[in-house]
């Protein structure tokens, strides 16, 4: 009866946080939406692990709440809530912008925030979001419980820093500045049902005389994780003009080491994840000097960002 | 001539409509059988190469595995129209990775699964040839060495990797480009494509002595059975196809598929097999995909902008069996011709193997991609001599009187008013932002005469029933069948239960394929219809001791023409034939003679020459870019139709809607993509990427209702395919205007666009 052992599999339904660890601990992988481990299963990437332990139904991971120092988005928040939540589409819009963009209106009820950031892919259209916005990881195991950065968490595609039985509880947005906002803008070849050829995130902050007083921008789809181009520390100052945004181009553009595959070729993703770089730190600036651009920015501007 | 608008059309209630929206509905995947079990193919899995041995031991030996069958288990027999070429398993050689090297029944997937996987074969490889240039290249490899040996009927000319050639001549070309002023020359390149209905196919077939019935997802049932009857010499009357809801086709579930295959299985194993294939088989496996194409076309102009001839030539990738292409080569040199007058005409048009998956018949076969050649290059045309464009297809355009490209002269056609419509729908000359541009484009398509059968009958109570051979898959062609009943003997469309799509109870029909269902299964439905009318005539006329010829049939009732007093229900009248003469009409459309073609030469003729009640078409689309990518959003539709008589406006219309937006999708986003093996690098939805909902542009509809006393019930003729033939052509030449030069791959890419803007 080998065989019968060898394909068996177990489902369990965690009644705890305490229960979900144990069950990790043990081998079971964790599942809330399953639109990354189910889907890909189908599609024959990776058959589904013999042990399971849904996590979907722990109330205490499905909440957004204020903390100390920010906002505590529990693991298995979904997307259509991230689009629409008072706190994160007023104080981290970016993260807003790419969640109304992921899938469909199914995918968007079902997708959890956590399940997005552990599955590691760098075309996720909230990683850029959450990188600008200095978001840290909450992984909890039997040892207990780190904060990670974003950008340490993810180390290629698909794989993160994550130890095997550590489960992603949270993620956590440390409070903005004022006159800070962020954006998040992706190039699309349709207006549904879309993966993100290439993407970028703003997070900018101005000064009383309009100024940039800082400003992050991140990658998505041009490297194997999603990336962060630093070297736009050096616009600190800069008045938010054409000159800046062109700078933001070539600065991300040089930054981007894309591939070709089906989606585009790496000429192309070069070029245009400038020209979606320029586009959302002009987004983020605007909502930075209180201007009203709605969510997701990918629509308010039309397709492609296309203005 | 008349206008109608959509807006203004009366309610028309679907009578598939409520069991497809609330989930009632049933397709042939949701069939379950007693004892069923489930089929799986095992599939080359390489382009070409020869089967040096193929061992099923193991697959027999996986528990719950009842059937595996290879070419050895069943007849040896070559199979499709006019080529026959494909056999239902490979057989010494594979030429495209869906070739079914063997199948599986087991009593459950997984089992069945495991057979597939447990199979030995051992291939060699043979040199791949993986586009047209590779096909026509001098010492290119032949995909079928034997194809001399083929059973070929009709004038289909051959030779080597081309399948078919086809030429159409008409006058003088070298005198035609000596009376030019200038003469232009354009090249564009196709990039193939696919159907993608929504439903992945499924077949499920049970023998019942020496009968088989088999409930299955296809266009074409009585196509389904003549396969099935061939291919396991089976008599016409021992084999029964049943469709379910068919859940969308677009040409892709035309032509005989898998219904044999599983059939086959079912008889082995002795009990009913049920096929459902993956999204990605079907992408793979089905002999109908939307062929790639080379278009190279020379015009001469004057300098007042009229053509004086054109030269082309046209090269399509047929893959790596025939399927029913061999018309191709014809029907897209006559979209290279194009609804215009050119006096002096040659085109040469090859059909060509590579070891693709075969191409067949995707809605309006050839007509998108040739389309949007022709009408780029007449766009350049315009250019050239500084007409506007729309200008131009006036002054060149076919109309009423004229003489067309192969020598068909048109009595009352409507192309022109097309013309109209479509560019006042859209207010082209109107300004617009500099990121906007209006293209326009038009196009043509024939009408498809055929034998078409349908019986109607009133029961007792005085309600009615249509069995008829033709088959819906969408279009809402068979649905209004109801109507021209309805209308024919004065009673309600929701009178009529309609039975379909069943082989055994129903006359012959063609399938939903060739737009062809209302034209001709619309006159077998009158005739029938009218049959019953004579017979109700007669009893109102005893029953209210009046003639005949006076008996009025309207709401409900027969009554005396001038005397509303006197009349009678159909319902009881239909009492009185129940005891007596039963009321059966029954109706076969009868043959449309083609037009006669006047001084022209076809070579390879497949009968796509000259056009029983051409449809014309014009769209005219606003389309936006952001220069900055490429990426170019279709803002706005205008779509002007002459499809004769329109008989279900709401129908009609959306099939207009449907067909502006996959070929918006083929503009703009679907392609079908090779690896360097031969292999699909993309059959999936996340990189074939479809139009959605949510990219639909405004789209406003127009229908020129030409007189055509040729055509269907009516004056109607076909509808389903021409609006699927101008939209890329006028995307493109929105495009063009926007960038200052046109985009010579199809589709225009967001990358393609933004590569030729640089």
């Amino acid at each position: 009866m080998t065989d019968m052992a060898s394909t068996e599999q177990t489902f369990q339904i965690a009644e705890s946080v305490d229960e979900a660890l144990r069950a990790i601990a043990a081998g079971a992988r964790p599942i809330a939406g399953g639109t990354d481990l189910v889907v890909g299963s189908r599609q024959g990437k990776e058959s589904l692990p013999p042990a399971l332990v849904a996590i979907d139904r722990l109330a205490e991971l499905a909440t957004v709440q204020s903390v100390a120092g920010g906002l505590r988005v529990g693991a298995v928040v979904n997307h259509a809530t991230l689009m629409t939540h008072p706190d994160i589409v007023a104080n981290y819009t970016g993260i807003a912008d790419g969640a109304a963009l992921v899938g469909s209106p199914a995918t968007r009820n079902t997708g959890t925030l956590g399940g997005n950031v552990m599955n590691g892919s760098p075309a996720m259209d909230t990683g850029a979001p959450l990188a600008v916005l200095d978001a840290r990881v909450e992984l909890q195991s039997g040892a207990g419980t780190r904060l990670v950065p974003v950008l340490d968490l993810w180390t290629g595609p698909g794989t993160t820093s994550a130890a095997p039985d550590e489960l992603c509880t949270a993620v956590i947005l440390p409070e903005r500045p004022e006159r800070s906002a962020s954006a998040y803008v992706r190039l699309e070849y349709r207006r549904a049902m879309e993966i993100a050829v290439v993407g970028a995130a703003a997070a900018v902050t101005l000064d009383d005389d309009g100024t940039i007083a800082d400003i992050a921008v991140a990658l998505t789809a041009v490297a194997p994780t999603v990336t962060a181009v630093a070297a736009v520390e050096e616009l600190v100052g800069a008045a938010v003009d054409q000159d800046l945004l062109d700078n933001v181009a070539e600065l991300a553009s040089a930054h981007a080491t894309p591939i070709s595959d089906l989606r585009a070729g790496d000429t192309y993703r070069r070029h245009t994840v400038g020209v979606m770089a320029k586009r959302a730190v002009a987004a983020a600036a605007a909502r930075a000097r209180g201007e009203h651009i709605a969510v997701p920015v990918n629509r308010s501007l039309g397709i492609g960002a296309a203005q | 001539m008349t206008l109608s608008n959509a807006p203004e059309s009366p309610r028309f209630v679907r009578a598939d409509g409520v069991d497809k929206v609330s989930g009632t509905g049933r397709y042939a995947a949701d069939m379950q059988l007693p004892g069923m079990l489930h089929a799986k193919f095992a599939y080359a899995e390489v382009a070409h190469a020869e089967i040096l041995a193929l061992d099923v031991t193991a697959a027999l030996a996986v528990p719950g595995v009842l059937a595996v069958l290879t070419a050895d288990d069943v007849p040896d027999i070559r199979y499709s129209p006019v080529i026959p070429d494909r056999r239902l398993f490979a057989k010494d050689v594979v030429r495209f990775e869906g070739e079914i090297l063997a199948a599986v029944a087991a009593t459950t997937p997984e089992a069945a699964t495991a057979a597939v996987d447990a199979i030995e074969v051992t291939l060699r490889p043979l040199p791949t040839v993986n586009d047209i240039d590779a096909a026509m290249a001098d010492g290119a490899p032949l995909i079928h060495p034997e194809w001399e040996t083929y059973d070929v009927s009709g004038d289909t000319v051959r030779d080597g990797n081309t399948t078919s050639f086809s030429s159409l001549s008409h006058g003088d070309v070298d005198a035609g480009m000596a009376e030019a002023d200038h003469v232009v020359t354009s090249r564009y390149v196709a990039d193939g494509c696919h159907a993608v209905p929504i439903e992945p196919r499924a077949v499920l077939a049970q023998w019942e002595g020496e009968k088989v019935t088999v409930w299955t997802s296809t266009q074409v049932p009585f196509d389904a059975r003549a396969g099935v009857c061939q291919t396991l010499e089976l008599p016409t009357n021992r084999v029964r196809i049943i469709v379910p809801h068919l859940g969308g086709g677009f040409g892709g579930k035309c032509g005989f598929h898998f219904e044999a295959h599983v059939a086959a299985l079912a008889r082995a194993a002795g009990r009913p097999v049920k096929l459902v294939f993956s999204r990605a088989e079907e992408f793979l496996a089905p002999d109908r995909r939307r062929e790639g194409m080379v278009v190279e076309v020379t015009t001469g102009i004057r300098d007042d902008g009229t053509i004086t001839a054109r030269r082309g030539w046209v090269a399509i990738d047929n893959g790596a069996y025939a399927a029913d292409a061999a018309f191709f080569p014809q029907l897209a040199a006559m979209h290279v011709a194009g609804p215009y007058k050119v006096p002096n005409l040659h085109i040469d048009a090859h059909l060509v193997y590579t070891n693709h998956q075969p191409s067949g018949s995707v809605r309006a076969p050839t007509a998108p991609q040739a389309c949007w050649a022709l009408e780029s290059h007449t766009d350049e045309l315009a250019g050239t001599v500084g007409m506007d464009p729309v200008a131009f297809r006036r002054l060149n355009g076919l109309d009423s009187g004229a003489v067309g490209p192969v020598g068909q002269h048109y009595d009352d056609i409507g192309l022109q008013a097309c013309i109209d419509e479509a560019t006042a729908i859209v207010d082209y000359g109107s300004p617009l932002p500099d990121n906007e541009a209006i293209g326009v484009a038009i196009g043509w398509w024939p009408s498809l005469p055929a034998p078409s059968g349908a019986y109607v009958k009133l029961d007792d109570d005085g309600s009615g029933q249509i069995i008829t051979g033709a088959q819906e898959c969408g279009t809402g062609a068979v649905m209004t069948l109801r109507q021209l009943a309805a209308d024919e003997l004065g009673m309600e469309p929701e009178s009529f239960e309609i039975i379909y799509q069943d082989t055994g109870v129903a006359p012959y029909d063609m399938g939903a394929t060739g737009s062809q269902t209302l034209l001709n299964n619309g006159r077998a439905v009158v005739e029938a219809s009218a049959q019953i009318a004579t017979e109700l005539k007669a009893l109102a006329a005893d029953h209210l001791e009046a003639a005949a010829a006076d008996i009025v049939l309207a709401d409900g009732h027969a009554s005396v023409a001038g005397t509303p007093g006197a009349k009678v229900s159909i319902a009881e009248l239909a009492g009185v034939a129940a005891e007596g003469r039963l009321l059966i009409g029954h109706g076969s459309a009868a043959p449309l003679d083609a037009p006669p073609l006047v001084g022209a030469t076809c070579v390879g003729d497949q009968g796509m020459a000259a056009w029983v009640a051409p449809q014309f078409s014009c769209h005219a689309v606003r389309v936006r870019l952001d220069r900055d990518t490429g990426v170019a959003r279709v803002m706005a539709v205008g779509a002007g139709h002459d499809s004769g008589t329109i008989i279900n406006p709401v129908g009609a219309t959306g099939q207009v809607e449907g067909g502006v937006l996959m070929g918006i999708g083929q503009a703009l986003t679907e392609v079908t993509r090779y690896g360097e093996d031969g292999r699909q690098l993309n059959p999936a939805l996340l990189e074939y990427k479809l139009q959605t909902a949510a990219d639909a542009p405004e789209i406003t509809t127009r229908f020129v209702q030409s007189a055509n006393a040729e055509a269907g019930p009516r004056g109607a003729k076909g509808l389903a395919e021409a609006p699927n033939v101008p939209t890329a052509a006028a995307i493109a030449n929105a495009l063009a205007k926007l960038i200052g030069r046109p985009v010579r791959r199809l589709p225009m890419t967001a990358e393609r666009i933004w590569e030729e803007a640089q």
